[in-house]
């Protein structure tokens, strides 16, 4: 779709997620990040991609690019589970509430992160969430890590399907080490 | 009052001020902006948290205007203003659906009984309308009282509808307050609703302890004739049954109902059915068991008329708020209505409740004559799912994220369990079938995987007893029972229906106190132990401990926020006539009641939600209803949480964020368990009662988060607040974290921290 001349006849907004299929491109944006934060959602608790569960590519992220890390819904038990102690806990609205404030301190109490990337979240909650950090956020970039195009956030995946999502990941984590 | 001297004379004649059975508080009968101090008090702690569903306005021929980010509309307004303005549209819609049926059902009372027919509601409730008496400042005591509350709500919903037009309010904040001041009306206006039925089709009131009624598709028997009514307003059903009754059949027929309709319908009569909530309005329609359907407002299908053709059922449109494009034939006579509907087969509108109930009662034999209903088996599912190449087409629309083609492609294969499971999770919008390239009747396969069997509900109880609030009123405040937890709302579910009778469980079994409504309190049926027994068997149905109750229909909805209101009265003591802030600030800091709403998805729920917020009462909602598109959220401890001691006149920061939120939502029901036995948590709780909450707080967190929880250490005042069992480990925790003990008070209160005409005395009793 492309935009009218005039904006008065746009169909539904004007700005949206740029779709970034070369997960070396992507790594090369989260590696200029200097205060990363990943945010886990509940759905990467029971997706397996052959073997190895999507939260566990989450942490693998996390950890390559030291990310600091929130615990969504009821994440932080798989988190424990899996060795990670995550640096917060909030629920997926709370931590989008702290994160709209450019003067928060952040969850490591270092100052608020330039760049929140989120995994495992529904995509219509989490497509509103990012809604909200895209209109009050100015100040920070999102990216969406799931296999769907999440409209609302600065960056995202393309709608993938779960090998091509795999690759996708493995390729990003190597990209970022 | 800032009113003038006529309109005061006018107030005070309305709500016969000379009537002394309370005094006549600050703001009898408020208008929109009477109590904008309250709420911006509130609104300076839960601030509201926006997440725009649309970047955009297009409300006037300036526009389409981008608001995206920092960008003004044309007429100025920006993305939180606009938000706002969806919040008090929202608040507008829901509470015009409960003032317009309550409207209805008064006047029709009226023109039967006349307005001097009385308000009683049994010996056990003498505080009749808390909502009444606490709004407008009026002991209401007939149907012409209930009148006049209903026109106050309607002249409140002229001023709000004003607000929203280009070019007028332009503020968040001041949308919200409105919003809110609207939520507070819709608890007047379902209060007038649920009492004008009460004592209009004389349901039980006073009584517990109400029967079971069946619940579910498989609880009717097919072989009867079958009405099915689908709404929320049961007038025209009641004069139905007493037909039926009268013409010797009600024992030949089987009287359903879909929504809120069949609650009432089962208080009037507990030979009714209740198929279940909206989520299985599409699906049973189609099953074409229904002979005849009735519709009357609210939460209907727009497509009825269609689909009540294709499955050959009749049906009679009984509501000017929803005409379909029928033919109007409310002034026909009946045996020529009958001759329509049998022998022409036309579907009809007819607006006159008596009317539409006797020509129910009349048509259905005839409608039903000669029809078969067969439920679709397993092996002709499989017959229709065989064109399903598993495209996934069905995936991209459903908006509960299901994935249908697994189940479908499986149902083709003759694969049933995932279909079982579909089904589980269905909020019944049938956008799947209508994506399908292969024209697959998915919502038709569901019925060889749906389980058949019988459930059941209690009966829907009203108010909640004067007596049970003097009994229970002391451990609610004091903390010692753990809290309220009132389970409402629509079915738009996240996942499986079971999981609201699961939370309900885990806090029944608890001993907090459960309350449900509506589709919810349907939802909470459907599920059996070993035994065989529902929730509703397992469980009192007393208003106490470890109760489970449901109240009944939406608008018995004012009846929950309503006990907490006595509370405050029949426990406190504090006067509630026209004493609104007193009595919100009451509930905020003393009442641990919490609202989940976990499948909301109407503008009614969003009204009651915010009028729950009006009153200080934290509501937790599911999901989906992050497309509300507004939250009320504190910044937890790093807000301020100055509140007033009462009793010594001070200031101070208790450094407590309770209630942590007045409205959030959250993605698992996991979190929701959590979440609501953390907002029970009140600064007036003592040290026994905070124990509770937190030995609750502590091992359902345990439970489904592994650890202790991290924010403990702000809910812990001093060493008398940690429960026995976790002591050495919380201890040891609270020193890891430089716990410091906080300041106590004995009333916690919030008038006095913001400019009010309250004295502070005005909370000491
Ligand atoms: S109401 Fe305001 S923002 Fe909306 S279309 Fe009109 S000018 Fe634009
Ligand atoms: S859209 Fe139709 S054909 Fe495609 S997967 Fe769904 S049911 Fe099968
Ligand atoms: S009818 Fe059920 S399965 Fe189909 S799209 Fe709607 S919610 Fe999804």
């Amino acid at each position: 779709m492309s935009l009218p001349l005039h904006y008065v006849n746009v169909l539904t907004g004007l700005k949206g997620c740029r779709v970034i299929e070369d997960p070396q491109a992507l790594g090369k944006v989260m590696k200029k990040a200097e205060r990363p934060l990943l945010v886990f959602g509940p759905r990467c608790i029971d997706i397996d991609l052959g073997g190895k569960l999507a939260i566990e590519y989450g942490v693998e992220i996390a950890k390559t690019m030291g990310a600091a890390t929130c615990a969504t819904a009821h994440t932080k038990k798989k988190l424990l589970e899996l060795g990670v102690t995550p640096d917060s806990t909030y629920d997926a609205v709370e931590i989008i509430n702290h994160l709209k404030d450019p003067n928060w301190v952040g969850v490591k109490k270092q100052g608020n992160h330039d760049l929140v990337m989120f995994l495992g979240m529904r995509t219509d909650f989490g497509n509103q969430g990012l809604s909200t950090l895209k209109h009050y956020a100015p100040h920070l970039k999102t990216i969406t890590l799931c296999p769907y195009v999440y409209p609302h956030a600065t960056f995202s995946l393309a709608n993938l399907k779960v090998e091509k999502w795999k690759e996708y990941l493995e390729n990003l984590i190597q990209s970022l080490k | 009052m800032s009113k003038g001297k006529i309109k005061e004379q006018e107030i005070l004649k309305t709500i016969r001020a000379e009537e002394n059975w309370e005094p006549v508080g600050p703001t009898p009968m408020p208008e929109i902006s009477d109590l904008r101090r309250w709420d911006r008090r509130l609104l300076k702690t839960y601030k509201p948290f926006y997440a725009p569903f649309c970047d955009l306005c297009c409300f006037c021929t300036f526009g389409k205007c981008d608001l995206t980010g920092d960008k003004k509309g044309a007429c100025g307004i920006n993305i939180s203003g606009q938000q706002g303005r969806w919040a008090l549209i929202f608040s507008l819609m829901g509470c015009s659906a409960h003032g317009a049926h309550g409207r209805h059902l008064v006047d029709y009372l009226i023109e039967k009984y006349g307005e001097d027919y009385k308000i009683d509601l049994g010996g056990q409730v003498a505080v009749e309308a808390p909502h009444i008496r606490t709004v407008i400042g009026l002991k209401p005591e007939t149907l012409g009282d209930l009148r006049k509350a209903i026109e106050y709500v309607e002249r409140g919903i002229i001023n709000g509808v004003s607000a929203t037009h280009m070019g007028q309010e332009g503020n968040d904040i001041d949308f919200e307050s409105k919003s809110l001041h609207i939520g507070m009306l819709d608890h007047v206006a379902m209060e007038v609703a649920d009492i004008a039925q009460t004592i209009g089709f004389k349901f039980p009131t006073s009584v517990a302890d109400t029967p079971l009624v069946p619940l579910g598709w498989g609880a009717v028997d097919k072989s009867k004739p079958v009405v099915t009514c689908v709404g929320h307003n049961a007038a025209v059903a009641t004069v139905m049954i007493d037909h039926l009754m009268k013409n010797g059949i009600y024992d030949q027929v089987e009287v359903t109902g879909i929504c809120c309709t069949a609650h009432d319908n089962a208080r009037y009569s507990d030979k009714t059915k209740i198929i279940g909530p909206l989520s299985k309005q599409l699906f049973f329609l189609r099953t074409g068991i229904a002979d005849l359907v009735i519709t009357d407002e609210q939460c209907v299908r727009c497509d009825i008329p269609e689909l009540a053709k294709a499955a050959g059922s009749a049906l009679i449109a009984t509501s000017d708020k929803i005409s379909y494009g029928l033919d109007d034939v409310t002034h026909k006579e009946v045996d020529e209505i009958i001759r329509l509907i049998v022998e022409e087969k036309k579907q009809v509108l007819i607006r006159d409740v008596d009317k539409a109930g006797e020509v129910a009662a009349k048509v259905l034999p005839l409608v039903a004559k000669g029809r078969t209903k067969e439920i679709l088996t397993k092996e002709k599912a499989q017959e229709l799912a065989n064109k399903c190449t598993a495209c996934g087409m069905c995936d991209r629309v459903c908006p509960n994220l299901l994935k249908i083609s697994a189940a479908t492609s499986g149902v083709r294969d003759g694969k049933f369990e995932n279909m079982s499971d579909l089904f589980a999770k269905c909020i019944g919008c049938g956008k799947c079938e209508q994506e399908c390239p292969k024209s697959i009747p998915i919502i038709t396969l569901m019925q060889a995987a749906a389980s058949w069997d019988t459930y059941n509900v209690r009966v829907g109880r009203g108010p909640i007893h004067d007596v049970e609030i003097r009994k229970v009123g002391a451990p609610i405040v004091l903390g010692t029972i753990p809290g309220i937890i009132a389970i409402v709302g629509c079915s738009n579910f996240p996942e499986e229906i079971e999981e609201v009778v699961e939370i309900a469980e885990e806090f029944a079994k608890r001993k907090y106190i459960v309350v449900l409504s509506g589709c919810a309190a349907m939802a909470a049926g459907y599920k059996k132990d070993a035994e065989g027994k529902t929730i509703y068997e397992k469980f009192k149905p007393e208003f106490d401990a470890g109760g489970v109750l449901n109240v009944g229909s939406c608008v018995a909805n004012a009846h929950i926020t309503g006990a907490a209101m006595k509370v405050a009265n029949i426990f406190a003591k504090l006067p509630l006539r026209a004493n609104y802030e007193v009595i919100a600030d009451y509930i905020l800091n003393r009442v641990g009641a919490v609202g989940l709403a976990w499948g909301a998805y109407s503008q009614k729920a969003f009204s009651i939600g915010t009028g729950c917020n009006r009153l200080g009462i934290p509501v937790v909602l599911g999901p989906h209803s992050a497309k509300y598109r507004r939250l009320y959220l504190s910044r937890k401890e790093e807000d301020d949480w100055t509140v007033m001691d009462g009793r010594k006149k001070e200031l101070i920061n208790t450094e407590e964020p309770s209630p942590e939120h007045l409205s959030t939502v959250v993605e698992s029901k996991e979190r929701a368990i959590i979440t609501l036995a953390k907002l029970c948590i009140r600064k007036n709780d003592t040290p026994q009662g905070r124990q509770l909450k937190l030995n609750h707080y502590i091992s359902l967190y345990k439970q489904y988060m592994g650890t202790l929880p991290d924010d403990l250490q702000n809910f812990v005042r001093n060493d008398k607040d940690i429960p026995i069992v976790y002591k050495k480990e919380v201890t040891e925790y609270l020193k890891s974290v430089g716990w410091k003990p906080k300041p106590l008070l004995t009333l916690p209160t919030l008038i006095g921290t913001y400019e009010s005409n309250i004295p502070i005395e005005a909370v000491v009793k």
